[in-house]
């Protein structure tokens, strides 16, 4: 299993912008949102489909975010996974109110604006 | 080389109900027990293409997907742009008005298949028109299931095609083809503006079969067929409501979601194909 660290973010955020996908689907996806595992918060500082920065040292200086997910990482652990379970192949499926095994938090609808490109970068947690 | 052309074939049928005709389009393939199959909210027939075109099922089966109003090429009702409270399907319509389609086609005793919303608007069916057909396949089906009528979906803010395909997406299961599960994606993309939401205020709040259940006679079979990877409506909650449900049995679907027919029609038929044999020999 995936050790979800802040190695393993940056990782992630290295596969994403080598997606030739998001270029296209992720062209007005400009947002900072977190990514929260347990207690942990990454900010993931995203400009027209590509990961700028992500940090886990979040500072004035970023001026906040948009919206944040967040849950156990266990949760995140089954969601990673190549083939992952029921109920957490998806995070509509891990936040819905009959699971609630994951919390969407902030200004929503930036979250419900970016869905596509967003479930697509998230998706790439599969290729890491 | 001849052309590859599909058997099915497509027309429009005027389907009064409570003052309206309505210009229903309908596809259908196939000879003998009319099957009639319900697409999932926000979508149309397309859905049940495979079906439709597979011949293990149309040599016994007239198979017949309509699109509801507003769903795929059945046009709106005329006033649609002046109505003064938002679209919201009900169960009362979403029922009645399917079998006002059956009684125009003048089927007789037809079996009736949907999925999602189909599958849910089963109950009702079972209940008040079980002398009306024959036997009922209720795919992803359960007594209540909350949590969907929600506003992102018809939001001038937010592009509905997008969202509401991708508030489905991860229904489907990750081990189905990603082409047909792009597919649904699409057909979901293409709704109608809210109309995706004004059909789940039907499934996630007006049905509520929590107390009613018990009063379906079991006349009527119903055979309820759910996929492991569906969190709107889990495995957990199809069995629940199949046990408190006279006639009604479960099955479930290993390595599928919410869409079976379309996100995985060989993995369906698996499935299927004996229920409908069973359903031939009633």
């Amino acid at each position: 299993m995936a050790q979800l660290n802040k190695q393993w973010v940056e990782k992630w955020a290295k596969k994403v912008n080598e997606d030739k996908v998001l270029k296209v689907i992720g062209k007005f996806f400009t947002a900072n949102f977190v990514i929260g595992m347990d207690e942990k918060d990454y900010l993931i500082k995203v400009r027209e489909g590509k990961i700028e920065m992500v940090t886990d040292e979040i500072t004035p200086n970023m001026m906040g975010w948009q919206f944040a997910l967040r849950a156990p990482t266990a949760s995140w652990s089954k969601f990673v996974e190549p083939t992952p379970p029921p109920m957490y192949n998806d995070i509509w499926a891990m936040a819905h109110p009959l699971h609630g095994r994951l919390k969407i938090e902030g200004d929503t609808k930036i979250f419900w604006q970016n869905l596509r490109a967003l479930a697509w970068m998230l998706d790439v947690m599969r290729q890491v | 080389m001849a052309a590859k052309v599909e058997p099915i074939t497509g027309r429009y049928i005027y389907v009064p109900y409570e003052g309206e005709e309505y210009r229903i389009y309908y596809e259908e393939n196939g000879q003998g027990l009319p099957l009639v199959c319900l697409h999932t909210a926000g979508t149309d027939g397309r859905e049940w293409r495979h079906q439709l075109c597979d011949p293990d099922i149309t040599k016994n089966f007239r198979v017949i997907a309509f699109d509801l109003p507003r769903h795929g090429k059945s046009i709106p009702p005329r006033n649609f742009y002046k109505e003064e409270d938002e679209h919201k399907l009900t169960s009362k319509f979403y029922s009645e008005f399917t079998m006002a389609f059956c009684k125009a086609l003048d089927l007789k005793k037809p079996v009736i298949m949907g999925s999602s919303m189909g599958g849910n608007i089963c109950l009702p069916l079972a209940l008040d028109f079980e002398n009306e057909v024959k036997a009922l396949i209720a795919i992803e089906c359960c007594d209540y299931s909350p949590g969907w009528w929600i506003d992102p979906l018809w939001h001038p803010h937010i592009h509905g095609g997008e969202a509401c395909a991708q508030s489905v997406f991860g229904l489907m299961a990750p081990q189905s083809p990603a082409h047909y599960r792009w597919e649904t994606w699409w057909f979901y993309a293409q709704g109608g503006p809210g109309v995706f939401k004004a059909d789940l205020y039907f499934y996630s709040v007006d049905h509520d079969f929590r107390e009613l259940c018990s009063k379906i006679s079991g006349k009527v079979p119903i055979y309820m067929m759910t996929g492991a990877y569906d969190f709107a409506c889990t495995p957990e909650m199809t069995k629940q409501t199949a046990e408190k449900t006279k006639n009604a049995e479960a099955i479930i679907m290993e390595g599928i979601g919410h869409f079976p027919m379309s996100e995985n029609p060989d993995v369906f038929k698996k499935y299927l194909m004996p229920l409908l044999e069973r359903i031939l020999k009633l």
